[in-house]
């Protein structure tokens, strides 16, 4: 997985990281049961603080995407094709995803342009057949 | 002429050659040091201070050359490493100069105004890492296995003083260094070019692995591609350094059996424990010059999968001169040199310090052992 961060943006570094990993196991470049490296190999990759790859991964555990272990290290643990996420989760996920197509409503993008970047986004993403069929209208 | 003198004779043709080339080797994006975007890599500033360069080094490399030639002879063994420190002063100057004023021109046309500068890396060099070539060992623990065998049967017939250079243990200072005063006769003054070879072979080996565990150099225009041929610029560098390993433990071995008055030779033939080891030399800067500084130079396949990643980061601010690399928030030991081909230590780290201090304790230690056993 190729793995990138801008150190000069006004988003944190590990919320990068975190947000980068969640949009490779979306995409299907990090399936579950691959795995990542170790927080302090990454950190060494990136050049950033081991905390910094430490809070990162902790997020991630915290929401379910990553198994951390001593002895198999940090392993993806889920992916599109894992079935559907705790109910609680998708509520929570539903209000932040409102925040963020206000957002665009907000500044003034029709809802055209909104749903077709939502189409773009979710065309990259590597969803199974069966789960693509539901999605479809 | 003793084999020190020349040793330290080839060394000064080496290392103008070699500096000289170091732009051509180096990185366009980081041209003396200096990081530019891919698209000013061949700026005019650029080009025309590396011509300069090139010009420049190489005069001075040539008359360094004739004066270490002409001055053979004529003095001491030390001599020739006096012209070789001018030498690397003075290539340095030229690359300072080259390198402030590309700074210069940079900063005033503001080369990294609206660019999005990112850090790139690929996981798959972690969870599928590069493995240490370990059978390329084999020649360098063959030729210290020899060198003890062979040690083992001379030594009952060895007189009763020796004429040993325990200088030779390192490369730079001159495989079986002629300072012929007799030393008595003594385990440690008999297989000291063992422990050299030990020492020398353990090191390279401990610093080899060292760089595998550290981070790959990555270009965030295309890191796919650039792991790739970093991959194979490693592997090809671990190679040649463990070859050049090899015959460095050659030439030290030629030493021994000089020591141990296994062969006798004058004139140019005192030339020949140090042959082996320029071999070495220059199947590495062969390597060096093949391969580019992380593998830039060799073909990287197919061009890398998805978008360019962005503007590799501007980082000069943590390189002191383009050369010293002190980065606090960094937590690497070691990382890709800035100029030329290879590796250099984060100064800002603790555990970096720690490596440097045992590759100098261990010789500085030796050598106290050797001075006392030698009396």
């Amino acid at each position: 997985m190729l793995l990138s961060i801008e150190p000069d943006d006004p988003v944190p570094i590990y919320q990068q990281i975190r947000d980068r990993i969640v949009e490779a196991i979306a995409g299907g470049r990090q399936p579950a049961g691959s795995g990542l490296p170790s927080t302090r190999q990454l950190a060494v990759d990136l050049g950033v603080n081991f905390h910094t790859v430490n809070k990162s991964y902790d997020l991630l555990r915290q929401e379910g995407l990553l198994r951390l272990s001593r002895k198999s290290g940090a392993v993806i643990q889920r992916d599109p094709g894992s079935g559907p996420p705790r109910p609680d989760w998708a509520e929570d996920w539903a209000a932040r995803l409102r925040t963020l197509l206000a957002e665009a409503a907000a500044q003034g993008l029709p809802a055209a342009d909104i749903l077709r970047a939502c189409e773009a986004a979710i065309a990259g993403f590597a969803f199974p057949r069966d789960n693509q069929r539901e999605g479809q209208p | 002429m003793n084999t020190a003198s020349l040793a330290g004779e080839v060394m000064v043709p080496f290392f103008g050659a070699t500096l000289c080339i170091a732009p051509a080797i180096t990185r366009p994006t980081v041209p003396f040091g200096v990081r530019v975007p891919a698209e000013r890599a061949r700026a005019t500033i650029i080009r025309r201070e590396r011509y300069a360069y090139y010009w420049r080094t190489a005069a001075l490399g040539v008359g360094a050359t004739i004066t270490a030639v002409l001055l053979q002879g004529h003095g001491s063994w030390w001599l020739s490493r006096i012209i070789l420190l001018l030498l690397v002063a003075a290539d340095l100057g030229c690359y300072w100069l080259a390198r402030n004023k590309i700074t210069a021109v940079k900063r005033a046309e503001d080369w990294y105004a609206g660019r999005r500068q990112v850090i790139a890396t690929d996981t798959s060099w972690r969870t599928d890492p590069p493995r240490f070539p370990v059978r390329w060992l084999i020649p360098a623990l063959a030729v210290i296995a020899a060198t003890v065998i062979v040690g083992v049967i001379r030594y009952p017939d060895l007189p009763a003083r020796l004429a040993v250079g325990f200088a030779g243990s390192g490369p730079g200072s001159g495989p079986g260094n002629g300072q012929s005063h007799g030393t008595p006769k003594s385990v440690v003054s008999a297989f000291g070019i063992v422990v050299g070879q030990l020492y020398v072979t353990l090191l390279w080996t401990g610093l080899m692995v060292l760089v595998y565990r550290s981070r790959p150099d990555i270009e965030a225009t295309d890191p796919a591609a650039s792991t790739r041929r970093y991959r194979r610029f490693l592997a090809a560098c671990t190679r040649a350094v463990l070859t050049l390993l090899a015959l460095v433990n050659l030439s030290l071995l030629l030493a021994a059996l000089r020591t141990w008055q296994v062969y006798r030779v004058s004139g140019f033939g005192s030339a020949l424990p140090v042959l082996p080891f320029v071999v070495g030399l220059l199947i590495f800067a062969t390597t060096a010059v093949r391969t580019g500084q992380g593998g830039f130079r060799l073909s990287g396949g197919r061009a890398g999968y998805g978008p360019p990643a962005g503007t590799d980061r501007d980082d000069d601010r943590f390189w002191i001169a383009g050369l010293i690399y002190l980065n606090r928030d960094d937590p690497a030991i070691m990382v890709g040199a800035r100029f030329g081909v290879g590796w250099t230590f984060n100064v800002a780290n603790p555990m970096a310090w720690l490596v440097i201090a045992g590759m100098v304790a261990v010789p500085v230690g030796l050598a106290a052992i050797f001075a006392a056993a030698g009396g």
